[in-house]
């Protein structure tokens, strides 16, 4: 890959991007999920919470909002490819000289900074409505982690939307898959509290280690070591997920062409 | 050289049918076809509906997978090299889907010209020249969904020349579109040939074809049937002559019979307004007219008339009266 082939990518991921923007801003029910919904969670937790402690209820805050991140990512990332199949330009997609994974980078990341900056927003208003200010005990820390979380969960989302372009139960899995990655990444309670057997499972998530970097800065300081860890394993597992990926965006694209599914008949 | 060349081409679809007990139904859509379109030429591919044009065409430009058999495009393998011939082959697929009904052409256009990695400094004057060039200028700021149809297929031809492809697949890119807007596009499929580009074009319009292909292939149930150039294909007429009677409903009966005759070769039925022609292509010309006559007894008709076969003749004929 040379510099050329990088900046064409990049302008791509950048363009995909801005239209997932402006396609979202134009959809009301979207629109809804992203601005409405986390001003609700976030005054109804600041509400509920706020006599127990700055810590505690940045711990909520975080577990809350990686949850909503999480779930942005896998709904509207396996929605795109469908509403793309059913408005005919999922073929058109897969037809040009991009590879289809650098299309899906940029809807992912546009979708996770969008949640990510919707709950920003909302946090803030309810840290001016009810003026408890959270605390957070190593920002600079904390902003690194922030910024690998979306890395991580833009190259987990990489990972799971192959699946879609074969036109399986898109609902079905993302209901599937919801839940389990919401326990098994420990984002409102201690994976210490689930059965031995799925400690491995949670340790191969990438969110379950940007929850985990997230709460050690800002709530549960243990020092540097544990926050390292959690930063390598991020790093490594999103690198992982990008071949993973690129190597199931290859077969499952190539099974698509042959069962037909790219488009409705 | 050859720009498209097909060798023994073959696309079976499965299906599952009947919603309790689910059955696998194999649909042959291209059976066994070989064809070869050479540079800068306009080629037709000609055929009734659900005849394996458009999945022809999507097994040409990477979309589908062949079956069995291959497929070369600029001399690269569809399959093997598809990465490679995508940024080089241009294709339309007649109708209004495949856009971002959201943005306005010029966005669309701007999105897809970095789909296919054409140079920013290059897009900001290309763009608007291929605007202008279909007619969408002065509509280019406006979001797609308040486009007509015809406005929709044209900015799809717009966004199919953004990277200079040499050699374009045409799906039917007049469908729908009403007899003026069709002239237009026809027109700007004729500069394109001027351009010397490759052109593969589909269409179930016999007189399209005529006015704008070279060659053509005349494609039925999967296989091709004719292919010649127009005037090659009228000589399979030559020696027939077309009957036409303005009917007012035929009874399958009758049709039955009609075609039941040795000296009748094709029979068939086209809507016309308030009434329907039966067309009848025989040797024996208007020598024919009296018996035919007797078959048709309490059947009101209107003006009978016998004429020489046009290029629409032979493609029915080709085709077995179901046009
Ligand atoms: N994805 C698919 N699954 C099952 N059958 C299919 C599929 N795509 C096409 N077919 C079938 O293959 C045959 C050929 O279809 P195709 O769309 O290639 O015809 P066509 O010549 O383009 O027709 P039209 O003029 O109506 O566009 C038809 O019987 C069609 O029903
Ligand atoms: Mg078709």
């Amino acid at each position: 890959m040379n510099l050329k082939t990088l900046r064409d990518y990049g302008r791509v991921i950048f363009y995909a991007a801005e239209m997932a923007l402006r396609s979202n801003l134009t959809d009301s029910f979207v629109l809804f999920g992203i601005l409405v919904q986390p001003i609700i969670i976030a005054l109804l937790a600041f509400w509920m919470l706020g006599d127990r402690g700055g810590e505690y209820i940045i711990f909520v805050v975080i577990g809350s909002g990686m949850t909503g991140l999480w779930t942005s990512c896998l709904f509207i990332s396996g929605n795109s490819i469908t509403q793309e199949r059913w408005t005919g330009t999922l073929e058109l997609m897969v037809s040009t000289p991009t590879p289809v994974s650098v299309i899906v980078i940029g809807k992912i990341l546009s979708n996770v900074l969008q949640s990510l900056a919707s709950m920003v927003l909302s946090y803030t208003l309810a840290i001016v409505i009810f003026g408890y200010v959270p605390t957070i005990n190593q920002p600079v820390l904390f902003t690194i982690s922030l910024l690998l979380t979306i890395l991580s969960y833009a190259c987990f989302g990489l990972l799971i939307s192959p699946v879609f372009v074969l036109n399986p139960d898109v609902q079905r899995l993302q209901n599937g898959l919801e839940f389990p990655v919401y326990v098994l990444c420990g984002f409102m309670f201690p994976i210490a509290l689930l059965p031995g057997w799925t400690t491995p499972l949670s340790y191969i998530l990438s969110p379950y280690w940007a929850a985990r970097a997230l709460h050690a800065t800002s709530s549960q300081w243990n020092g540097l070591g544990e926050v390292a860890l959690s930063w390598a394993a991020m790093v490594a597992l999103s690198l992982i997920y990008l071949m993973l990926s690129s190597l199931l965006f290859k077969r499952l694209l190539r099974r698509a062409r042959l069962d037909a599914t790219l488009n409705i008949q | 050289m050859k720009a498209i060349e097909v060798r023994n081409l073959r696309r079976v679809f499965r299906a599952t049918i009947g919603v309790v007990r689910r059955k696998i139904k194999e649909i042959v859509a291209v059976d066994d076809i070989s064809f070869e379109v050479y540079d800068g030429e306009l080629f037709g591919l000609l055929g009734p509906n659900g005849a394996g044009k458009t999945t022809t065409v999507k097994m040409l430009t990477t979309m589908l997978i062949p079956t069995s058999g291959e497929a070369r495009v600029l001399g690269l393998d569809v399959v093997r090299s598809a990465e490679a011939l995508r940024s080089r082959i241009g294709f339309v697929f007649g109708g209004e889907r495949g856009l971002y009904w959201r943005l306005s052409g010029y966005d669309n256009l701007r999105y897809f010209a970095s789909l296919y990695h054409v140079d920013p400094a290059v897009s900001r004057k290309r763009i608007p020249y291929l605007l202008d060039l279909v007619g969408l200028s002065d509509r280019g700021q406006e979001k797609v969904e308040g486009y007509s149809r015809g406005m929709k297929q044209r900015l799809h031809i717009a966004r199919t020349l953004l990277h200079d492809p040499q050699v374009l697949f045409l799906d039917e890119p007049t469908i729908g579109l009403d007899p003026v807007g069709a002239r237009e596009l026809r027109q700007v499929v004729r500069n394109l040939q001027a351009e010397k580009k490759t052109i593969l074009l589909t269409t179930h319009y016999m007189f399209e074809a005529d006015a704008l292909c070279q060659r053509i292939a005349v494609i039925d149930k999967g296989r091709i049937i004719a292919l010649d150039t127009p005037e090659g294909l009228k000589t399979y007429v030559k020696d027939l002559a077309v009957i036409e009677f303005e009917v007012y409903g035929v009874p399958s009966n009758v049709l039955e019979q009609l075609r039941a005759q040795p000296y009748v070769h094709t029979v068939s039925v086209e809507n016309r307004d308030q009434k329907q022609a039966l067309l009848i292509h025989s040797p024996r010309g208007s020598q024919a007219v009296p018996d035919l006559l007797s078959m048709m007894n309490g059947i009101r008709i209107g003006n009978v008339i016998v004429r020489e076969p046009t290029l629409e003749d032979a493609y029915v004929r080709l085709v077995g009266g179901e046009a």
